[in-house]
């Protein structure tokens, strides 16, 4: 090989490696905000430990799929809610089994009606526990919490959870409208119970 | 001008920013007029606020390690 086709290749190597270093840079740089939503898509904490582990072993091996300027948290994503699939975590529910959520102002009434004397917006949300959130987003039906998650915790738009999660925004919207539905109900029976 | 149900129907979507413009405006003078819907605006913002810091858990820093561990080694 003479000295002029060797020249390029090296050229070519030390390019990708610049570029593969790069890529490994930025991904571990968005691992606490990968792993915020793991945690809450996933059972436990052992659970979206193991998740995010292998979904970097992945992304490391296949970064040359990766489209630089395209959104990476998005792309980290949509790797690990693939695994959680194929690993076969979720029971996927009917989302027709499950009842009929209470309107957008259940919970904020369903709180003021059970706090003392002149309750102002900060006293009312103060009767919510961080315990009470917790609890409530882990007795999401996974369809539902999956996009809860996503949008209203990872931050993500419509368009990227659609992505992610391979549904089309039009579901996405309809599952985020009865997920916050269902967590509210939730955290109104975690904060006051479910007698009325 | 919409009135409560609306509104209410119309709070997440005001919130993500996704209604047009005219039904952003709608909903804006509405909640300037109406104390209830305003009320129930103001708790909604605090509570999307409460649940983002409510299920914040650190990653743990025994993952951060093994996550760099993954890395390609230079050659």
């Amino acid at each position: 090989m003479s000295e002029t086709t060797r020249e390029p290749d090296a050229r070519r190597l030390a390019t990708e490696a610049r570029d593969r270093v790069r890529f490994e840079e930025e991904a571990l740089a968005l691992a606490d905000q990968v792993y915020r939503v793991a945690r809450h898509l996933v059972g436990n904490r052992e659970e979206a430990e193991d998740l995010v582990q292998e979904t970097y072993a992945r992304a490391f091996r296949s970064w040359r799929s990766f489209t630089p300027g395209t959104n990476l948290r998005a792309w980290l994503l949509r790797i690990l809610t693939n695994l959680n699939i194929d690993r076969g975590r979720r029971i996927q529910r009917q989302p027709d089994q499950q009842p009929l959520e209470e309107g957008d102002y259940f919970l904020y009434n369903r709180l003021e009606e059970t706090t003392d004397g002149v309750p102002d917006e900060d006293r009312v949300v103060q009767r919510l526990s961080q315990n009470d959130v917790v609890n409530a987003l882990s007795e999401v039906p996974h369809d539902f919490r999956d996009v809860v998650v996503l949008v209203d915790i990872g931050d993500f738009t419509y368009a990227d959870a659609a992505q992610i999660l391979d549904i089309p925004v039009g579901t996405v919207m309809s599952r985020l409208h009865r997920g916050r539905r269902i967590l509210k109900q939730a955290m109104a029976e975690s904060a006051v119970g479910s007698e009325t | 001008m919409c009135n409560c149900d609306e509104c209410e129907q119309w709070m997440q979507p005001y919130m993500d920013r996704v209604l047009t413009d005219a039904e952003r405006a709608e909903a804006e003078t509405h909640l300037d007029d109406c104390a209830y819907c305003r009320k129930r605006y103001r708790f909604e913002e605090h509570l999307r606020q409460f649940v983002q810091q409510s299920v914040i858990e650190p990653m743990p820093a025994e993952l951060k390690q093994k996550l760099a561990e993954l890395r390609t080694p230079l050659l």
